[in-house]
């Protein structure tokens, strides 16, 4: 681990104490989701509303795997297929232009770093009608491919903005041996500092990858096809015309989350270990 | 050739490293900026979006928009609810990211479950919390009741002031997690050695929090709150699902009030105007991030 | 010499975006000529179907026709299937396929599909909307080709434009009052027929955990949808709000709210909450539309209630909703045509009406369509009083500034007088 201090036993206790009951308190919201999820529609318009279920509701549930054109296993894949492709993009791209803009200080360092966020300051609305103008004529309208090449513009100038700290804090020397060592600046770029700041660029593929994940409008407004539609399209299989059947929608939210939580939980030592253990040693 | 390889020989051989990705964003990005821009000095709506002509008349819907009481409204909705989730979930992250940098036991994996609100989709939150905030049904009105900190229940979404309270509660819920783990990452980037000679010059905690760890994290939270607020600002989304913009457009935003203009009324230069307005004020916030952050950085 | 290759290099950079983008709205680029045939009518398998309409396939192979719906009940999905189904296999010539696109996003895709060319061969949508689209110039003109003699008036009106028939309506319903019997009969209380009978009876019907009464006032089209019978009641007109007529619509609302018969959260409420709230047992008398019934009778099959035309002001009112289809001109027009003429003959209507729960748009069929003791049957006799909202290109305009006005007396945050004067002002500026 290499932390220096141990905490006593009583303060591992009490921290361990408080962690779980801020944990109780800010994921209430999703406990309210799951016992909504089993309640019948009528209970969850009781006043006041209840705390479990009373009467159990599972229709909920087996109402998520299919409903009419939708197929939830295939809209998995589908969420899978672009968000890993949109975070591939990010990443490609990302890596190398956040070191260049971190480590090397040429005329117009500054303007590309603002280019970058002016392309974050447009609301997605107007973003729309252009993008799928250039899709079709790129003839991948209704394709995963149109949603991959729109969800990377979220991750990439996001992650130039986070990298380009990790590759700034990488002491010169590291870089200067190196050179010394022969690499010439792109073989001293791939050897060298990438691995030293792998958890940099897991933060940027993670959150490239949820950003993805989580995109309604680009998946939605891109693709026509039932089939080819992310996962996140489900929602509007219990959101209409006429309103809300909030059991399923919630249970939907479960569903919708499980994968995710669960890669999350047992890649939990790879990755959120990965994000801290640390960029520098010496 | 030969000018280009001394043009790229020593510091302007950063700029390769950035084309790629700089290419790619002016090709899917820049177009769509520049067709709004162009949309918003024209005059379009149903009638000549398809047929008909497109006429040039400048800044006309920019001067109509001040004079519209729901856009200054909307104006004024997003700064005041951007600052304010700002500084909650900012403190609160920062805080929780301090915390959970402690070695404890637990600290990782609660840690690591506390990033499951940022998993959910934001449709899916809002309604959650609209249901939550819900008058009669809603849970919190019963828990404030049975604690007996309120006598009636508050119509949270029913009442201008405090549907704007439900919404930045809502989205400070979403965006702890976010600041939490780019906060807890950036921790990690500063050596360890530094707090070890710290305390072995007898410098207290406080002490060692200002002169020690904010310095060094402040890239970091620059980062994170330039960040934060562009996308706060643009927040579309949950209002849209939770309020739709009410009640009595007490909390649309601009880019509620954007896409209620272009695709519900059909006033598509109009909502690019709004959207142009929200682009310029980030703009100038952007600017001043860039100043502030590589100031004393040019060679 | 920096300067120059950073310039050229941009230059470059817009001509690429200028390429990808074709250099404008329409398609300046035809649609590519490789086109497969298609095989099945679900799941469409490529994406060559959304731009086949534009050309007519090689003698031998059957033309696609796209259509775009917005219903996400799984049950008028499969309908509509069937009856694509029935189609495609009756005839070579022409395959359907249909498309879901959410409520939600109808009206946005539709926008963008209309920028780039991108648009169904037939479109199913909500008849308010209609007028706007066909100021946009999207729909093909219908006149003479099909036979609405005896459809509602209002439905057709929906769709016509100048004199003009610019679609063909699919289903009618409207609103009416419904009322939770055994909360009724326990009060004492007589089904009321005015304005002040209703009050009175939300009044016997509210206790300290029901409502007497409960309509959606979100402030959107669905609100104006609820509003209109109240304010189409007093005589007052969608664009004429700010007279005496208009005022006492508004101040019956706000009166409504200020007895505490009805709750302020129903501007907050879907069509959809407000029924959950009924059979919850949370609200006494509801207004809402015939599609309810199909899932009170499953989600509350004990509860007992029954339906009547809502209580008048002056007279009678009520407000139509309801699907139409339109024909996109530009593209397969023929195909579109012929799926229609299959779609609108006496036998489909009348099985697409009956397995969606909706009342048939030619008034010949709706009046056998219910035996008279049919929950559906008032909505039926209230059809005769339902009004359809616009038809007017500007209608979304002028809807806002109504269900604003309307929330603005729930609210308190106006009043009646001022609330009427703002909507006033704004319809003027639209309809000058």
């Amino acid at each position: 681990m290499g932390e220096e201090k141990r905490l006593s036993k009583k303060k591992n206790i009490l921290f361990s104490i408080i962690a779980v009951v801020l944990l109780c308190i800010l994921l209430f919201p999703l406990y309210w989701a799951l016992i909504t999820s089993l309640k019948t529609e009528q209970e969850i318009f009781r006043n006041p509303p209840t705390f479990y279920p009373h009467i159990l509701n599972t229709k909920s549930y087996a109402a998520q795997v299919e409903t009419g054109d939708f197929n939830m296993f295939r809209s998995f894949a589908n969420s899978f297929l672009i968000s890993m492709g949109a975070t591939l993009i990010a990443v490609l791209l990302a890596v190398p232009a956040s070191y260049g803009i971190a480590k090397y200080h040429f005329r117009a360092r500054k303007a590309l770093l603002l280019s970058f966020l002016v392309t974050q300051m447009l609301p997605v609305s107007v973003l729309l009608t252009p993008m799928f103008i250039m899709f079709k004529n790129m003839h991948v309208y209704n394709t995963w491919v149109a949603a991959v090449l729109a969800d990377a513009t979220i991750g990439i100038p996001f992650s130039v903005l986070i990298l380009k700290n990790y590759f700034a804090s990488i002491p010169k020397d590291l870089e200067e041996a190196a050179y010394l060592d022969g690499c010439n600046k792109f073989s001293a770029f791939v050897r060298i500092l990438i691995p030293i700041a792998k958890p940099g660029v897991m933060v940027c593929a993670i959150f490239s990858f949820l950003y993805a994940w989580g995109d309604l409008a680009y998946g939605m407004t891109f693709i026509l096809d039932q089939e080819k539609r992310p996962i996140t399209a489900g929602i509007f299989n219990f959101m209409g015309q006429y309103g809300t059947k909030w059991s399923y929608l919630t249970a939907f939210a479960v569903v919708t989350i499980i994968p995710v939580a669960l890669i999350f939980i047992f890649m939990q030592k790879y990755i959120v270990s990965g994000m801290t253990s640390g960029a520098v040693k010496g | 050739m030969a000018r280009l390889k001394k043009f790229f020989r020593y510091e302007n051989v950063g700029m390769l490293f950035v084309l790629p990705a700089f290419l790619y964003m002016l090709v899917f990005v820049g177009y769509p900026i520049v067709h709004n821009i162009i949309l918003s000095f024209q005059d379009v709506n149903a009638g000549n979006l398809v047929k008909g002509t497109r006429n040039f008349i400048l800044f006309e819907n920019y001067l109509e928009l001040f004079k519209d009481s729901v856009f200054t409204s909307s104006l004024w909705n997003t700064v005041r609810f951007t600052v304010s989730c700002l500084v909650f979930q900012f403190i609160a992250g920062f805080a929780l990211a301090l915390f959970f940098s402690k070695p404890f036991s637990f600290a990782k994996p609660v840690r690591g479950i506390l990033l499951v609100p940022w998993m959910i989709p934001i449709t899916v939150t809002a309604l959650m919390f609209k249901l939550l905030f819900a008058t009669d049904i809603g849970i919190i009105n019963f828990l404030l009741r049975s604690l007996h900190l309120i006598e009636k229940n508050i119509e949270w979404l029913t009442t201008p002031g405090t549907a704007m309270f439900a919404l930045i509660c809502a989205n400070v819920w979403i965006g702890i997690p976010f600041n939490m783990i780019l906060i807890s990452t950036g921790l990690t980037t500063i050596p360890k050695e530094l707090y070890e000679s710290a305390s072995i010059d007898g410098a207290g905690k406080v002490q060692t929090f200002w002169k020690i760890t904010l310095p060094l994290l402040k890239p970091t939270i620059e980062s994170v709150l330039i960040l934060g607020f562009i996308y706060t600002f643009k927040v579309y989304d949950l209002v849209y699902v939770m309020t739709s913009g009410g009640p009595v457009n007490a909390t649309h935003m601009l880019s509620t009030y954007s896409y209620k203009l272009s695709f519900e009324m059909f006033k598509y230069s109009k909502g690019s105007a709004v959207a142009n307005v929200l682009l310029v004020i980030l703009l100038f916030v952007g600017v001043l991030y860039i100043k502030a952050t590589t100031e004393g950085e040019d060679a | 010499m920096k300067k120059r290759k950073l310039t050229a290099l941009l230059t470059a950079l817009a001509m690429t975006a200028g390429i990808l983008s074709g250099c404008g709205a329409k398609g300046g680029e035809s649609a590519p000529a490789d086109k497969a045939p298609a095989k099945d009518a679900q799941p469409a398998k490529d994406d060559a179907k959304e731009e086949s309409g534009q050309e007519s396939a090689s003698s031998g192979e059957a033309q696609a026709v796209t259509i775009w719906y917005y219903w996400e009940n799984e049950g008028h999905q499969v309908t509509l299937d069937q009856l694509i189904q029935e189609y495609n296999g009756s005839q070579a010539q022409y395959e359907v396929t249909a498309k879901y696109v959410p409520f939600a996003d109808f009206k946005k895709q539709l926008s963008i599909g209309a920028s780039a060319d991108e648009l169904p061969d037939i479109a199913i949508l909500d008849s308010p909307d209609h007028a706007s689209y066909v100021d946009m110039g999207i729909f093909e003109d219908l006149t003479g080709r099909f036979d609405v003699s005896n459809y509602y008036e209002g439905t057709v009106n929906s769709c016509t434009v100048d004199g003009k028939l610019y679609g063909v309506p699919f289903g009618a319903n409207c609103l009416a009052l419904y009322y939770n019997e055994d909360m009724l009969t326990a009060a004492g209380s007589s089904v009321p027929t005015t304005w002040d009978e209703l009050v009175e009876t939300a009044k016997a019907l509210t206790t300290d955990s029901v409502s007497g009464l409960a309509f959606c006032s979100v402030q959107n089209e669905e609100g104006t949808f609820n509003f209109a019978p109240w304010l189409w009641s007093t005589g007052a007109t969608s664009y004429d709000i700010n007279n005496e007529n208009g005022i006492r619509a508004l101040t019956y609302i706000q009166n409504l709210i200020n007895e505490g018969v009805m709750s302020k959260e129903c501007i907050n409420w879907t069509q959809g909450d407000v029924m959950n709230q009924f059979i919850a047992g949370n609200v006494a008398m509801m207004v809402n539309g015939p599609w309810q019934i199909p899932t009170m009778q499953s989600e509350a099959p004990d509860l007992n209630w029954k339906v009547t035309l809502i209580p008048k002001d002056q007279e009678y009112a009520s407000v139509l909703g309801g699907e139409n289809y339109a024909v996109v001109n530009g593209g397969n027009v023929d195909g579109a045509l012929d799926f229609l003429t299959f779609a609108t003959s006496e036998e489909k209507v009348k099985f697409m009406m009956n397995q969606f729960g909706y009342i048939s748009a030619d008034k010949t069929i709706a009046e056998s369509q219910f035996a008279q003791d049919s929950p559906y049957y008032p909505f039926v006799e209230e059809l005769n009083y339902a009004m359809p909202r616009g038809p007017l290109a500007e209608w979304p305009s002028v809807s806002d500034a109504l269900s604003l006005a309307f929330n603005q007396v729930i609210t308190g945050t106006a009043t009646p007088e001022e609330a009427a004067a703002q909507a006033q002002a704004t319809i003027d500026s639209i309809i000058k």
